[in-house]
């Protein structure tokens, strides 16, 4: 029977969600986007129903956080919350009566990136996850896992960088390359941390591709099978020297606005 | 980040908490008059004022999509903005803020509707701990009274029309209200809110208010601005 990370919501009926949830995690410009629309007709000449999702969609609070983060006025709980609430109206109007339908669930990102962009912004984790805590545990985690090295090409030549992506709201530096490089690089370690703790299936994004679409495509399979998971890969070290993957970084503010009630 | 810690900011933080109709906000009106004739720095700061989010809670409520969930967490999100914004930095001032309403509201009504209790306390870990919480004691027939006397209507969120448990507004309103009541009073050991009984004549009440706001700042005298 599925299960929660913690609490369940007034309503929800677990035993009923008998479709499939798999997400597709990775950062920003990995190719989420790209492997999901490989994988859904794939599904679907199978004669799986399939229903694609994704962050800051929801008909509640999607358009609301787009214009906030216009204004980039945002404090950092503040932005967490609002996603949190993005977040639980996909789960209860999307996610949730689709799972109940026998539908396989694939969702562009989920739970870890939302969680991986507040811990860099420096928010207590253990808050964090109690936040997110009414989340239903996926059947699959693929993590398109990609070192920052290999992300920067994509990221420029395709569309240029970001603000947000940047993580200019923490002004860790004047220019948007080294901002990119830093706020990227930190955001990767969290999420080294979260595949451990969540026992992410990790793929290496840093193929073709063709390549990764075979990769995911046969965890998928195996999913839908109901075969176990192959046994988790440890997470493979990139080239440039890396801190400790417990030590995730987090991104110093230069005035460190401290939550609430701090000294 | 310190959660729900007795905050170090040396402004001071006063909220008034209790049932629609138990005559909270009067009495914070008053406090307020009484302390800018006193010459503090006092600042009102309004639940539901955010404009990030007031769009967002406005549809969500408009078109009656809001879920247990999403309300607690909108009503979160728009309190956080509020807490970053607008509180910390005044209490960071030096200024008297006064809230009608806080965390208990929410407290209150999310676990009416159904929310774990432990969930959302710690949902607003991020919270400043107020100087002092007082809480209006009313009985419901009271209250009911008050409010149904000077009323047009009531909201669909506001009578509790979400939670099924009446075709009657007016009905689901006094059995929300009851509910909201219960959980308040579970509320004032756990959380140590002064309590004033809200049945006294109004004049009394402020009496009793003042007094104990006036304690408070005799230890936060250089907020005082010369007259």
């Amino acid at each position: 029977m599925r299960e929660t990370y913690g609490t369940t919501l007034p309503g929800m009926r677990l035993g009923e969600l008998t479709g499939k949830l798999i997400v597709i995690e990775g950062t920003d410009g990995v190719g989420r986007t790209t492997q999901i629309n490989l994988l859904k007709p794939w599904l679907e000449q199978q004669g799986r129903a399939v229903l694609e999702t994704g962050v800051s969609r929801s008909s509640l609070a999607g358009k609301g956080i787009k214009q906030a983060k216009e204004g980039h006025t945002l404090g950092r709980i503040t932005l967490t919350l609002f996603y949190g609430t993005d977040f639980a109206d996909r789960l209860e109007h999307e996610i949730v009566p689709a799972l109940r339908a026998g539908f396989v669930v694939l969702t562009d990102r989920y739970i870890y990136s939302l969680m991986a962009r507040a811990m860099v912004r420096g928010i207590d984790p253990a808050w964090v996850r109690n936040v997110y805590s009414f989340a239903l545990k996926p059947d699959a985690v693929f993590y398109l896992r990609i070192g920052v090295d290999d992300l920067i090409p994509r990221v420029v030549f395709s569309r240029g960088f970001d603000y947000w992506e940047s993580g200019m709201d923490l002004h860790p530096s004047e220019d948007m390359y080294e901002s990119f490089r830093k706020y990227q690089g930190a955001l990767l370690s969290q999420f080294d941390v979260l595949a451990e703790q969540y026992g992410f299936d990790i793929v290496d994004a840093s193929m073709d591709i063709r390549s990764v679409s075979a990769r995911l495509k046969a965890g998928v399979a195996r999913v839908l099978s109901g075969e176990p998971p192959e046994p988790l890969f440890s997470i493979p070290k990139p080239k440039e020297a890396v801190e400790p993957a417990t030590e995730a970084k987090v991104i110093q503010m230069p005035a460190p606005a401290k939550a609430a009630g701090a000294d | 980040m310190k959660r729900y810690g007795e905050h170090r900011f040396p402004g001071k933080l006063f909220v008034v908490e209790g049932i629609d109709g138990s005559g909270k906000s009067t009495q914070l009106m008053l406090l307020h008059q009484w302390l800018q004739a006193e010459g503090y720095g006092t600042v009102f700061s309004e639940w539901n004022s955010s404009p990030l989010v007031k769009d967002t809670t406005r549809r969500g409520k408009k078109k009656q999509m809001l879920t247990p969930a999403t309300f607690s967490l909108i009503h979160a999100t728009d309190f956080a903005d509020r807490m970053e914004h607008n509180i910390i930095p005044l209490l960071k001032a030096g200024a008297v803020v006064l809230c009608d309403r806080y965390i208990y509201t929410a407290f209150a009504r999310d676990v009416v509707r159904g929310m774990d209790p432990k969930w959302v306390r710690e949902l607003y870990g991020f919270a400043v701990k107020p100087t002092t919480a007082f809480y209006f004691r009313v009985p419901l027939d009271v209250a009911m009274k008050r409010i149904l006397d000077g009323r047009t209507g009531l909201k669909f969120y506001e009578a509790g029309m979400d939670l099924g448990l009446s075709e009657d507004e007016e009905e689901s309103f006094a059995i929300f209200q009851e509910r909201i009541l219960e959980e308040y009073e579970k509320m004032v050991p756990e959380f140590d809110l002064t309590v004033i009984d809200a049945t006294l004549p109004i004049e009394e009440q402020q009496v009793i208010m003042r007094q104990v706001v006036k304690a408070k700042l005799a230890q936060a005298k250089r907020l005082r601005v010369a007259p």
